[in-house]
């Protein structure tokens, strides 16, 4: 009995184990045979290597944000803008502090995640008051943000407020993008898998009129959904202006909406590792997935096969290949184990038999 | 009694059908005073009423035209957020085929035809392989900006550093011109509005798709098939994008990068100013996405004109029509209310 059981759990384990690794594996794989194939390297220096760190950070933290209110049929377009106006706005209020010097970049992402949340508490809030649908909301919410983004900067660039030394340490040194990834991975994790919030927040995910029948309360839950979104946005937005070194801050009309494209793959893939493991950890494996595809095109680019078009459109063929995969599962699972041919003849099969029988009636 | 209980229900309905008709009427009535204040602005200031007026139709005819196609694919309860870059895709290949041709014929016959035949694909790959179709929508979002892209940076032939593709035979850009007025645009619409409200209001498939935007599943309960449905709601859309396409190159003359670029958000934002839910279902209406959109591009102007001398004034434009978008919204759903926080 004993060993049955631990035959059980092994084979539990290792079909988890399989399920969590199994994308990430298949991108390391096929980014190994492109770069053999091209002669190309990815991740060859410390400064690549951080590059990496820090897109991944970025990608994970924008699914983690996208997957919170989309997972409960809100869609939320203002991401973007709240990643802008909370990056800008603490660009400005750190600079003005500090004028760019030592300890600039941990100042202004404290600041960052702030405004972030209150940008955030400021979606929400408008949200639940109103009670229209979060869709609409959004829309308008991001054109607020968007319209204060361009009234505090006058629609130019904020550059000399982040390229400093204190900002360029998050873009060089791997271990501070890694950090955050980290604490942002464990506070979600907390705060959905292991706190009431999350267990409510789940229960109204699944059931919404029965949770609320049950006393759960709606309202704060979705308020503070929206703020942790805003903190990660923030978090988001200062990590893209030590990346580029610069803030665009003419992003009026919807400019910013693309934020949040970026997140769409990593957030089906990270569903489908969830299944075998944790969602979260699986928008974390996405997101380095994603980054380490972004560093073989970046390699690509330089000698001239890959650019920025052919890039969007692979990972839109990519996005579109793997929610055919997701969607046809079983067709899929047939067509590689031969099972779908069989289908096909029995089918035909029966058909015949049904003419026949029709005939001889 | 009862004769007591059956008046007062009468009332009851009564005054339900005059809020209905007060909120039915208030988005036309919102543009009449958009308008009327948006004159009086030009007038107060001296300014040519006939040029600034040819400056709205202009603004808002691609949106329109987009839009009023798009009601259809709001209706079923879904949405494009393509529409955007499906008129970029569209303006670009026409471009180029009336640069080659300098046929105007077949500058809208190509829009047109190219952009049903991305919203088919739309349509036909979401349908075949059961893909959501606002991811399939993102995923078309970026191939066709990015297809397009390349084509106008390859064949640009502008020497900045923005890339463009534009009419520069003299000929060909006084055959533009010679359809470039507001009463060929006005016509077009409304033609097209026309057939859309005919399809919509008096044949079955206005019928069936609202019933499929209203309850999908009893809709398919009683034998309406979502995917032909479906289809058609795409291939409407997509012949609105197409003469949006066309409409914006005879009166641009070019096509850049960031062609139409607003155009997939702004879609939402006039089909909501004109009253419809985005939702869809039985309370959607063809000329939503006409008064919707023109309330929208007035607004803007006025607001343009009202802070022409403040600083990051397209800032300001954009916050608070934002705020009245979002009003707006708030006062005409409140009959809709529900206990709890709609999705």
């Amino acid at each position: 009995m004993g060993n049955l059981i631990n035959k059980h759990q092994l084979k539990n384990f290792g079909v988890r184990t399989a399920g969590t690794l199994a994308v990430p594996a298949l991108f390391v794989v096929v980014i190994f045979i492109i770069c053999a194939a091209q002669g190309v390297m990815v991740l060859t220096s410390s400064s690549l290597f951080a590059d990496f760190v820090c897109y991944a950070a970025i990608v994970t933290l924008t699914t983690f944000a996208l997957s919170i209110n989309l997972g409960s049929g809100r869609f939320d377009f203002s991401l973007g803008s709240m990643a802008t106006l909370s990056a800008v706005a603490s660009a400005q209020l750190t600079y003005s502090m500090l004028g760019g010097g030592a300890g600039s970049g941990i100042v202004m992402l404290v600041f960052s995640v702030l405004i972030g949340a209150v940008a955030g508490a400021f979606s929400g809030g408008l949200y639940v008051i109103l009670r229209i649908p979060p869709i609409i909301t959004s829309l308008g919410v991001a054109l607020i943000f968007e319209g204060i983004t361009f009234v505090l900067t006058n629609g130019t660039y904020i550059m000399s407020e982040v390229q400093n030394d204190s900002m360029t340490l998050f873009r060089t040194q791997w271990y501070l993008p890694a950090v955050i990834i980290l604490v942002a991975l464990a506070a979600v994790y907390f705060l959905f898998d292991r706190t009431k919030f999350g267990y409510d927040y789940k229960a109204l995910k699944e059931g919404q009129k029965v949770s609320i029948n049950t006393g759960i309360r709606e309202v704060p839950n979705a308020v503070w959904c929206y703020v942790i979104c805003g903190a990660l946005m923030g978090t988001v937005g200062f990590l893209q202006a030590a990346r580029n070194t610069y803030i665009s801050t003419n992003v009026l009309n919807f400019g910013s909406i693309s934020v949040m494209f970026t997140a769409f793959l990593p957030m089906f893939i990270g569903g489908f590792i969830g299944r075998f493991s944790n969602d979260k950890v699986g928008y974390l494996l996405a997101g380095l997935s994603m980054s380490l595809l972004n560093s073989l095109f970046a390699q690509l680019s330089l000698i001239g096969i890959i650019d920025s078009s052919s890039r969007a459109i692979v990972e839109a063929v990519l996005l579109v290949l793997f929610l055919i995969f997701l969607n046809n599962e079983q067709t899929c699972r047939d067509l590689v184990t031969g099972r779908i041919f069989k289908k096909w003849a029995e089918a035909a099969r029966e058909r015949k038999a049904a003419k026949h029988s029709r005939e001889d009636k | 009694m009862e004769e007591v209980l059956k008046s007062r229900s009468g009332d009851a309905v009564k005054k339900q059908k005059v809020k209905n008709i007060i909120i039915m009427l208030l988005p036309i009535a919102a543009l009449v005073v958009l308008f009327a204040v948006y004159v009086a602005i030009i007038l107060a200031n001296d300014y040519n009423l006939a040029i600034n007026l040819e400056t709205i139709v202009n603004q808002a005819i691609v949106l329109v035209l987009v839009a009023t196609g798009a009601i259809f694919i709001f209706t079923l309860g879904s949405f494009d957020i393509s529409l955007g870059a499906s008129t970029l895709f569209s303006a670009t290949v026409g471009i180029l085929v009336f640069n080659a041709t300098g046929s105007l014929l077949l500058l809208f016959l190509t829009c047109i035809a190219v952009a049903v035949a991305c919203s088919l694909l739309n349509s036909v790959l979401s349908s075949v392989f059961h893909l959501p179709m606002f991811v399939m929508t993102v995923a078309m979002l970026s191939v066709l900006t990015s297809i397009a892209g390349t084509i106008i940076t390859t064949n640009s032939t502008s020497a900045g550093a923005n890339p463009a593709i534009s009419v520069s035979d003299s000929v060909l850009r006084d055959i533009l011109g010679s359809v470039d007025t507001v009463w060929f645009k006005v016509l077009i619409l409304a033609l097209f509005a026309v057939v859309c409200i005919f399809v919509f209001n008096f044949t079955k498939v206005g019928r069936r798709q609202k019933f499929l935007g209203g309850n999908p599943v009893c809709a398919k309960m009683t034998g309406i098939p979502l995917s032909v449905y479906g289809i058609i709601a795409f291939v409407m859309a997509g012949i609105g994008v197409g003469l949006g396409a066309a409409v914006n190159v005879t009166y641009t003359m070019s096509v850049s990068t960031g062609t139409a670029s607003d155009i997939g958000m702004s879609v939402f934002i006039a089909i909501v100013f004109g009253g419809m839910p985005i939702s869809g279902g039985a309370r959607s209406r063809i000329y939503a996405a006409i008064v919707g959109g023109f309330s929208y591009i007035i607004l803007n102007n006025i607001l343009n004109l009202l802070l022409s001398s403040v600083d990051g004034r397209y800032g300001y434009v954009q916050i608070i029509s934002a705020v009245l978008f979002l009003a707006i919204v708030y006062v005409a759903s409140i009959n809709y209310r529900v206990k709890h926080l709609p999705r």
